[in-house]
């Protein structure tokens, strides 16, 4: 099992583990400072964002959904402002609602005179407590899909939404999407690498040991992230490797450790 | 405060719509030479959406046909359906052109709920049978892709529409991301204005989007018989589709291109 400090390969007598060591030992530090993040971290962005949102738009409330694959679900996760407190882990189908007609088809809209439909998510809104008169949603997404929606419930005052708000809005759902995105990144990359640590880290580990380690780790990764499944692979051969391929392993843990690093701030021109 | 988002409203908003005065070879084209009286008869918008409720009073009866994609297996495939709407979207969409053209008939093509990942494949399939199978000359699309697989395929639907004379209306999307076919030249793009008129749509010049027209706090059927007040570019595009309707039913035989030309030649800022 691996000890802080106490890191040793079978490759420690070659030229290049003193750079293969730290650049592993950085990694790990990084995974481990992701691992006690998750999932306080990612919920601190999301509310942020919430938050950031209902003080924009002085409005009484604002929520983030993301989309669950395994319950084929969207989750409202956080909430900010007083009338959207008690919405947060309302669970509604993907394909029903503004949030869901948002999700599916990446169509921003606003609709007012909500509680005029007696059927209109009806049963959501009495679920939080809170019926609106008016919601501006917008998708969370970027080039990898839609992976949620971001709600804006009644302003203060008689101002609707327009069609500056949904694009403003858009920028909001773009933020919150990039830290998303960072977020699972991280939080991904830190369950392989310390699951693979601990195996290299024993002297006379077994090799069918590793193999069992690594396939552990990234059960559950993203699908399609290749950067993750080479590494894997790197790793897992690094046992037996000459020297030239220990270094593909530092690059690929280098470039890692830089794509883990968290999103430098974004402004906005004014 | 500016973005850098594609604020495809913009040419359509404020001092910006000022500057889109057009000096075209129009002046022996007028609106009611283009949109004729008419009515959109003899023509069958489709409608890829989620869904319309055939009997709510904005419909006015008209719609004649409800399909629904299902997934199966790995792929997709078009199922007859009742009509419903699953969120009331696609009744809305329906009612703007029915308001616009009440002798058009209108096929409803449910595509919402197969599909939450948002790959686009049921979208596409949707798209495909609109195009080949539902008899339409006029397809109104309020959703697109943002999938880069799906990129090749629907180019291909929506050249196969342009040359099958059937004109595909569909809106953009305001978010950071690219979605097709909305941007497709072949297609007709459209934004919405804040111009508080259904009957007002202006003919953008430098496209991507070449079309706005009515978006901002629009009155709309919705699901359960009822009304809702909405904004969005998806509530735009069936402005665009009810007037294309009656440029096709006044003029038999005019082509997508033509019905794309005359659209420009009598927008509000063609001179």
């Amino acid at each position: 099992m691996y000890v802080p400090g106490s890191l040793r390969f079978g490759l420690m007598n070659e030229p290049l583990d003193d750079r293969l060591l730290r650049a592993l030992e950085a990694v790990a530090a990084r995974a481990a400072v992701a691992a006690r993040l998750e999932p306080a971290g990612g919920e601190a962005v999301l509310r942020s964002v919430a938050d950031a949102t209902v003080t924009l738009f002085d409005a009484e409330a604002a929520s983030i959904a993301l989309y669950e694959p395994a319950t084929d679900r969207l989750v409202i996760r956080v909430a900010a402002g007083t009338a959207g407190e008690g919405a947060v882990g309302l669970a509604l189908a993907p394909s029903e609602g503004i949030a869901g007609y948002v999700f599916t088809t990446g169509q921003p809209l606003v609709v007012s005179d909500v509680a005029a439909d007696p059927r209109f998510d009806r049963s959501t809104a009495e679920g939080t407590g809170y019926v609106p008169r008016s919601i501006l949603a917008v998708p969370l997404v970027d080039d990898g899909g839609t992976i949620g929606v971001l709600e804006v419930l009644d302003r203060h005052g008689d101002a609707g939404f327009g069609l500056r708000d949904i694009e403003l809005a858009g920028v909001f759902a773009r933020q919150a999407t990039v830290a998303i995105r960072a977020s699972r990144v991280e939080r991904d990359t830190g369950e392989l690498l310390r699951t693979v640590l601990a195996a290299l880290a024993a002297p006379d580990a077994n090799p069918d040991d590793v193999e069992a380690a690594v396939a552990a780790a990234i059960v559950g990764l993203d699908d399609g992230d290749d950067g993750l499944w080479a590494l894997a692979d790197a790793v897992a051969r690094a046992r037996a490797a000459a020297p030239g391929e220990v270094a593909l392993v530092v690059d690929i843990l280098d470039a890692l450790a830089r794509r883990a690093q968290p999103p430098a701030p974004r402004t906005f021109r004014r | 405060m500016t973005t850098e988002l594609p604020a495809w409203s913009e040419p359509f908003v404020g001092e910006r719509r000022d500057g889109l005065a057009r000096h075209g070879p129009w002046g022996r084209v007028d609106r009611d030479w283009a949109l004729g009286d008419a009515g959109g008869r003899g023509i069958r918008v489709a409608i890829v959406d989620s869904g319309v409720e055939g009997s709510h009073p904005a419909i006015g009866g008209r719609l004649v046909d409800s399909v629904a994609v299902e997934r199966d297996g790995a792929d997709w495939r078009v199922v007859p359906a009742p009509p419903d709407d699953l969120v009331g979207h696609g009744t809305a969409s329906a009612g703007v052109i029915h308001d616009l053209a009440p002798e058009a008939d209108l096929v409803s093509i449910r595509v919402l709920g197969v599909d939450n990942k948002g790959n686009g494949g049921g979208f596409a399939a949707g798209l495909a049978w609109a195009i080949e199978q539902s008899g339409a000359s006029i397809v109104n699309l309020s959703l697109s892709s943002r999938s880069d697989t799906f990129f090749g395929q629907l180019h291909e639907l929506a050249d196969e529409a342009y040359f099958r004379n059937v004109l595909l209306v569909s809106a953009v999307n305001n978010v950071a991301v690219a979605s097709y076919p909305s941007l497709f030249a072949a297609v007709v793009s459209v934004a919405a204005h804040d111009v508080p008129r259904p009957d007002a749509w202006f003919y953008n010049p430098e496209p991507p989007v070449e079309f706005g027209a009515h978006g901002l706090n629009v009155d709309v059927a919705w699901r359960g018989g009822t009304r809702m007040t909405v904004t969005g570019n998806s509530f735009a595009a069936p402005h665009i589709t009810g007037l294309a309707a009656r440029i096709r039913s006044a003029h038999p035989g005019i082509t997508p291109f033509e019905t794309k030309a005359l659209l420009a030649a009598t927008a509000d800022n063609a001179t």
